[in-house]
């Protein structure tokens, strides 16, 4: 077999301008999930009423869907659907169809991201005692402040391994956009491996690009454990 | 300054308190002792409405309550008010012992920071922690998480500190230093309510001993006529095993 070392160089650099795009999907995914995850996660900790079940309902829904799956349906679904909306229904001069198909990638991992932090907050949260609550409501604190300050920090560190994951989890399947024509790091490479159907190198190439991202997301959220946690490493000497 | 009446609790079928009625003038002691499963912490918990009551009715100075309707407003006024020291301290992990005191000034109270740390030290200056300002509960023993628990509790000027059993969860030589503290504050003039089984804490410093038993009040009064002469038979026999334990056990 011959690997073409050359082709492995351009495709590196070619890939290499992917990653801005494989990043804004992960962070825009990100920012768009955090909250709703946090929420759910709360109604889920009352372990009744009906946002607890419309959230656990959901969470099942997706985990028990792949994700390629929910990327071929959205992808096909969503557009026509918008479009009767805003064409039909809200009488507006707006194409779908000309939209960014980035729009579609964030929606789907947005979707799924969602489901799997509203987990990670929920375990994370019940590893903060109750008496920290408690301890706040006695000083004065509102069940607000007392979250924001108290319950969320702590819930952090121990959230963050699982975020990280989550994360990791999230960036690798970002790979998965370019069914939706969107130009990440593998769309860029699988193009050009298509010419003269170098796909081993290409995916070589891509394998290397996505082990040196995660990499770097790992380590950084090594150090943003090492910072949130330094209460806990204090232990007197 | 503090009186609640008919107060009665459930947690499910199992009815803990039921109709308990309990005054506190200022400058009182009230030592609250009886078996466990009496009612005593829960007793503690309603009046901080840290657990809800059903029924009854509370005056605290000029608030007047129904346990089951009061509202947010209400149930923050009165927090604010009083101080609640904890059988397992509930420090908070992620700050200091410093912070720790200055959070209900700070973020409850709108103390300006200066303020609140001049009277947060002083407040741990007061329960013999001048040295650990800076230290996390994590680096501190059980003794010292507590003195911090009653140094976050007397920080805000409460009118009233509430003591759940503020000894049971420390090692035997740890207790001391706490009920000395609680002393120190008794003779300073700090209205308490106190859930113990120390019971020579209720002997030396109790203005007023009530009895608890079966989620009723049994008999009150002061701790010479309870420990003397107790009028009640239920007082009489707990008195006399945790006293003979207290003599009688060393393994």
């Amino acid at each position: 077999m011959h690997i073409n070392t050359e082709f492995m160089a351009e495709t590196f650099l070619a890939s290499l301008g992917g990653i801005p795009v494989t990043l804004e999907i992960t962070l825009v995914t990100l920012l768009i999930s955090v909250p709703p995850a946090f929420f759910m996660a709360l109604a889920r900790q009352r372990r009744k009423g009906i946002g607890s079940r419309l959230a656990s309902a959901y969470v099942s829904f997706i985990r028990g869907t792949p994700v390629v799956l929910q990327i071929l349906f959205l992808y096909s679904l969503l557009p026509s659907l918008l479009n009767y909306l805003f064409t039909q229904v809200m009488s507006l001069q707006v194409n779908v169809f000309k939209w960014n198909t980035i729009l579609y990638a964030f929606i789907v991992f947005s979707l799924n991201t969602t489901a799997v932090l509203s987990e990670v907050f929920r375990s994370a949260l019940s590893t903060v005692e109750h008496g920290q609550m408690e301890g706040a409501l006695s000083v004065g604190l509102s069940r607000r402040q007392a979250y924001a300050r108290i319950i969320l920090p702590q819930a952090l560190v121990s959230a963050l391994p699982n975020i990280c994951n989550a994360t990791v989890n999230l960036l690798k399947s970002t790979s998965l956009a370019f069914m939706m024509t969107v130009q990440d790091i593998t769309a860029i490479a699988k193009v050009r491996a298509a010419y003269g159907y170098n796909y081993i190198e290409a995916y070589l190439v891509v394998l290397v690009v996505y082990i040196l991202l995660c990499t770097v997301v790992q380590l950084l959220f090594k150090a943003v454990e090492r910072y949130l946690s330094s209460y806990k490493k204090l232990i007197a000497a | 300054m503090l009186e609640v009446r008919n107060v009665h609790k459930s947690f499910g079928d199992n009815e803990i308190l039921k109709g308990v009625d309990l005054k506190v003038e200022k400058g009182d002691i009230i030592v609250i002792l009886g078996p466990s499963g009496s009612g005593k912490t829960t007793l503690l918990r309603c009046i901080n409405f840290l657990e809800r009551a059903e029924k009854g009715t509370m005056d605290f100075d000029d608030i007047h309550t129904e346990f089951k309707t009061a509202s947010r407003h209400q149930i923050n006024a009165i927090r604010k008010r009083t101080g609640f020291v904890f059988q397992n301290y509930n420090l908070f992990a992620n700050k200091t012992a410093l912070q720790n005191v200055t959070e209900g000034l700070t973020v409850a109270r709108k103390v300006p920071k200066q303020e609140a740390d001049a009277r947060a030290k002083e407040a741990l200056d007061r329960v013999g922690l001048s040295d650990r300002y800076d230290y996390y509960p994590s680096q501190l023993s059980g003794g010292q998480q507590q003195r911090v628990g009653i140094a976050r509790a007397i920080a805000v000027n409460p009118e009233v500190i509430l003591f759940d059993e503020p000894t049971s969860a420390l090692d035997p030589e740890l207790v001391g230093e706490v009920l000395n503290v609680m002393k120190a504050l008794a003779r300073d003039g700090a209205t308490m309510i106190v859930v113990t089984h120390e019971m020579g804490f209720a002997q030396d410093v109790a203005s007023r001993v009530v009895f608890m038993s079966e989620g009723t009040v049994v008999e009150q009064g002061a701790p010479k006529e309870i420990f003397r002469a107790p009028k009640d038979p239920r007082t009489a026999q707990f008195l006399r095993r945790i006293l003979r334990d207290d003599y009688e056990y060393s393994i």
